[in-house]
Order: structure tokens, then sequence, then C-alpha cells
């Protein structure tokens, strides 16, 4: 999402390379390409140790720059881990191998909510890694009112007013705008994108800042709320015990990343045994610990860290699971209208 | 002593190299260059997770990044990348620099020249996509999936950062020394051997430099190129800044940056040596 623009042209540059397939096979070893700094060393020697596997992990920095490697094809990467509004391309692409973990042995474990994602029908490709959502940061110190609405930054209270930061991406922002005027995220509806601008337009004078990083601010009170990632929210209370986190009743945006397996894999059989490993309690407790995100494993939260068991901002309240959404990917056309209010709120 | 000054300043005035007001417009440059780098430097000794408040002086995050695995290992690699593609671009270069400067002048000598220095002049994001594109069909066919495409990209792009101060050095060098060494009957490898090559050796230093500096901080083109478990120190830092970023960053890119500044330092009081 950071980088749509960016996804558009690698996209297009790599859609037109030519697609080898890799025969070569070396036993006894898996190859994963994940983001930087989201790999748990500790699963992944649980794994080596369990399967007797060697294991290298290669990072990427965005969506975009891992497919365009995988799509230049030669990579030798076995595994990826891509997030869902990205899954779609990926598997229309033809980039994926269709393991069906739906039919390994630990899908059991998968809680019902994430067993058939919209982006990944039945779960024929991929399987639960990392996932999260983006709501409202509250210092309730500051204000005390419900916290529970996108209202936070489009029609803040007096209280909250210049202390909002607003994290600068297009998609989640205009999604949720579109989501507070009532309509749905990629709606090629004018009147509920005027609306959405409208909203955009009205509350960005409201706001300080719309940057990443909100740890740092909370702690020196130059912000008092900030739309944010679920992540970022725990590990700012960590800091300023009064920060809570607002799930929007209007709707907010929730992301995933699962774990796939290449088309052109070199370690299919090892990949497949990584799927099936990932959805064990014990494994996808390892992965959070590590990346502090919830991980779709049901009993995981036994293995987990205190912190990251009992956290509200990981652990959803169920009276807000069902206003949590995926977004997709836009069309190109409402892509253009959302770039269109997203030029003008910036200026 | 203060017609000495006004001598002085009518001197300067008919200088041609003389430049109203150069140590201010220089100190603004340098201001504005390393000003940024000043917070990096000064926070990466916080004690604390927070990048920008701060708590008090600590080595903390120098011990973490040192005791760092992951860190060590990229690190490594770095290191051996850029020393062999700093010796590979500079070999390639000094023989490029005396190709283009100790001969006769030839037809198409300038669409050389523009060739060499292509890897300055192309953004380096047409470089990297090219590479991957020109790199996976070698990997598809060979299956080979080790640290020689790293090299030759970084061999590849450093050669005119070393070539720039190696010609730069042999057209400054008086060529009266190797014009005598011929008429000596010395062989022309003689020659270069005993005359051109100790007094170009400054030159090539430097220019090694500069390449093993360059080829450190590369982030793009390594990061198309790199083959699995071949991350660099830059590439490995790139995938950090996803998530939270601790001071460690901090304290890594002081530990790069004092690097680069010695080396670059370095490389400028070889190459102004006479």
């Amino acid at each position: 999402m950071r980088q749509l623009k960016n996804s558009i042209i690698i996209s297009s540059v790599a859609a037109s390379m030519l697609f080898v397939s890799q025969s070569v096979s070396a036993a006894g070893e898996l190859n994963i390409y994940n983001w930087g700094d989201y790999t748990s060393p500790e699963l992944v020697t649980k794994f080596e140790e369990t399967y007797n596997v060697t294991v290298t992990i290669t990072d990427y920095d965005s969506n975009d720059t891992a497919l365009a490697k995988v799509k230049a094809g030669g990579h030798g990467f076995d595994i990826a881990i891509p997030s869902a509004n990205y899954m779609p391309i990926w598997i229309s692409e033809g980039l994926l191998l269709e393991t069906r973990p739906d039919q390994m042995s630990n899908f059991k474990n998968v809680l019902p909510e994430w067993t058939n994602p919209d982006w990944d029908p039945g779960r024929h490709y991929s399987v639960p890694y990392q996932w999260g959502s983006v709501g409202m940061v509250v210092n309730t110190d500051v204000y005390s009112g419900d916290i529970n609405t996108s209202a936070i930054a489009f029609d803040p209270p007096e209280e909250l007013v210049g202390k909002i930061n607003v994290a600068p991406e297009m998609g989640d922002i205009i999604g949720m705008a579109l989501y507070y005027v009532g309509s749905e995220p990629c709606t090629d509806d004018k009147a509920a994108l005027k609306r959405a601008r409208d909203v955009l337009m009205a509350a960005k004078p409201k706001w300080v800042s719309m940057t990443y990083g909100i740890k740092e601010p909370f702690a020196s009170g130059d912000i008092a709320a900030s739309v944010y990632w679920n992540g970022d929210a725990m590990r700012t209370r960590q800091e300023t015990p009064s920060v809570h986190y607002g799930y929007p009743k209007e709707g907010y945006v929730l992301w995933m990343d699962s774990v796939v397996v290449l088309k052109d894999a070199q370690n299919v059989e090892n990949a497949k045994l990584f799927q099936n490993f990932m959805m064990e309690p014990e494994s996808a407790a390892l992965a959070s610990n590590f990346a502090m995100y919830a991980n779709g494993i049901k009993g995981s939260s036994e293995f987990m860290l205190e912190i990251l068991a009992t956290a509200p901002e990981v652990q959803i309240p169920a009276e807000h699971l069902p206003n949590g959404r995926f977004i997709e990917m836009c069309s190109a056309e409402v892509n253009k209208l959302y770039s269109g209010i997203w030029t003008e709120m910036m200026k | 002593m203060h017609i000495n000054f006004l001598k002085k300043r009518n001197r300067d005035r008919f200088n041609v190299e003389y430049v109203p007001s150069f140590p201010v417009l220089a100190l603004i440059c340098i201001l504005c260059l390393y000003a940024p780098m000043v917070p990096l430097l000064f926070y990466s000794f916080n004690d604390s997770t927070l990048l920008t408040v701060w708590h008090g002086f600590s080595w903390q995050w120098y011990e973490a990044a040192w005791n760092n695995e992951r860190v060590q290992e990229v690190t490594l690699r770095s290191l051996g990348l850029a020393l062999q593609a700093s010796v590979y671009s500079t070999i390639l270069a000094t023989m490029a620099a005396l190709a283009t400067t100790r001969v006769p002048k030839y037809r198409g000598q300038g669409l050389i020249y523009a060739v060499i220095n292509q890897p300055i002049m192309v953004p380096e994001i047409v470089t990297a996509v090219a590479l991957l594109i020109f790199f996976a069909s070698i990997k598809a066919a060979t299956g080979y999936q080790g640290t020689a495409y790293l090299v030759l990209a970084h061999t590849a792009f450093c050669i005119p950062f070393s070539y720039l101060p190696i010609r730069a050095r042999l057209e400054n060098m008086n060529l009266s020394l190797e014009n005598a060494a011929a008429d000596l009957y010395a062989s022309p490898w003689r020659t270069f051997k005993r005359v051109t090559f100790p007094l170009l050796f400054p030159g090539i230093l430097a220019g090694a430099m500069l390449a093993f500096v360059i080829s450190l901080d590369d982030v793009v083109i390594t990061e198309f190129v790199k083959t699995p478990g071949k991350d660099t120190l830059p590439t490995y830092m790139l995938g950090e800044l996803r998530r939270e970023v601790t001071p460690e960053i901090n304290a890594i890119s002081s530990v790069l940056f004092v690097v680069s500044i010695l080396l670059v330092g370095m490389t400028f009081l070889i190459s102004s040596k006479k």
C-alpha cells in the first residue's frame, strides 16, 4: 500500500519478463523469503531441528520488491509471506503452488474466521502467519470518551484537536473514511467518494501530522491520538500506559500476511512441511512472540508472551470483531479517484 | 599587517581560481550535508528504546548491535563483498584509464568514456531491474545461487568510481618520465611497472577506497540482485525499518558513517598528495 505506485510500475515491468521454472533440487534445505525483522530465529531453529532441514532467511522490504523478484524467476526461494491485498495478484499471476493447506493435518488449528478469506477462498494456497488491524490509538488521559469510533480522527472531540497523527497510508485512510460515511473501500460510487473526500478535507486541519512512528510523540505528549497499527499501539502502551486502542464501530481495516509456496520452489516437500508446521499452536506462538502480532491459530495464546496473550490491541474483543474487514487492491479507475482525493488532501 | 592584508586581497582578486566567499559557501554545504547526521549520532547513545527522546548516555545499542549474530553475518558479507568489488573494479578501471589516456586519440574514445561512466548516469533502479532480469535467466539456466552475482554487479557499478580518480591522476602526470623510460629501451610493461604504476599508485588507492565505500553503501541494486541468504548490511537495515526502529539502527548507521568518512577522507588525502 505504501508503494502502490511503485507496485504498478514494477509489476508491469516484471510482467514483461520471461518466466522460467527451476528444476534443481537440494535435499534438506528451505529458502524463506520474508519481510525483514519478521522471522523468529527460535521458530527457524525449531523447524530445522524437527525436520533436519537447513533454513535460509532472506529479507524483503515491500510486497512490490518480493513480487518483482519472484516474477523475474530464478530467485531460488521456496516460501514467501505476502500481504492479503497482494494475494490475488500472486494467485492470478500463477506464481503460487496450489499446496491445499486446507487438506493438511494441522488445518484444524486455524481459527474459523481465517479458514475462508476472500483473497484465498478455501485456503488452497496460504497459511496464516500474522495479522493485525488499523485503528484509533488514543491517550485516554487526554480524552476519556468513546474511542471505538473513527470520529476520533474524522470529527475529533475538542480535547484532541491539533493533537492527532494519521498514518500516511492512502488505501487504509480513504478506506476508513468510506466506512465512516457508510460506504465500502474501493467503491466506485462517486457520491460516497465525494462524502469521504469532504470528511477528510474537513478533518485535515484538525490533525497535527501524518507520519510514521507514534511511540515517541505519544511519550513526549506531542500527539494524543493517532490512526495507526495495533502492534505499534501495544508497544506505545508499554511506554505510555494511558494509551489505548479503539476499534471503530463504523468499520476498520484488517491486514494479514500468509505463508505461501512458490510455483518454482526447489524444496516443495519441505515448504509444505513448513506450511503445516506454521499451523501448530507452538510455532504460531513463536512467530507472534517475535513479530508481536496475532497469528490466527487456535490454542497459540497459551504459548504466547503474557503481554501479547492479554493485549486488547492484539486479541480483538469479540464485540469488535465483526467491524474489521480486509481491503482489496482497488480497480485502476477507483485508484485514480483515490489518488485525486489524496493529492488534494495532502496539499 | 594591515597593508599585507590588503596586498593579499588584491592578489586574490586577480587570481582566476579566486571565488568570493567560497569558505562561507563550503561551510553551508557541509552543514546541510552533515547536520542531519548529528541527531542520528547523538541518539545512538540513548539509554532508551525511543529514537528522539533523550534518557541518558549508554553504549547499550552498540553492544546490542555488536552481539547481534545477524548483524555480524551481514556486516562480514558486506565487507567481503566491498573488498572483492573494489579490487576487481580497480583493476578494470586502471586498465580502462590507461587505454583512454596513454594511447593516440582514436574514434569512439568519447563513447568509451561515456560507457565506462554509465553507472553514474543511469538511475540505479534501472540498472537494478535490468540486472534482475538478466541474472534471473542465468539463475534459471544454471541453478547457481551464490554471491558471484553480487560481486559482478558491485564490480560493474564501482568501475566509474575507481576510474575517475585514476584517470585524473594519469592526466596530471608528467609524461616525460614515461617517455624517458621508453627512450632507454624499457618495454611498455617495464615502463608501466617501474614508472607509471608507482606514480599512479595514489590514484589507484584512492579509486579502490572510493569503490569500497560505494559498494558498502549500495541498497537498491543489492536488494534486487541478492540470492537466498545473501543479505548485506544495508539491505538488512532496510528490512529492519519496516517495523519498530530502535537506536540499534542508529548505532549501526553511526559506525557505517564513521567508516565511510574515514575512507573518503583518506581517499582525499592520498589523491591530493603530489
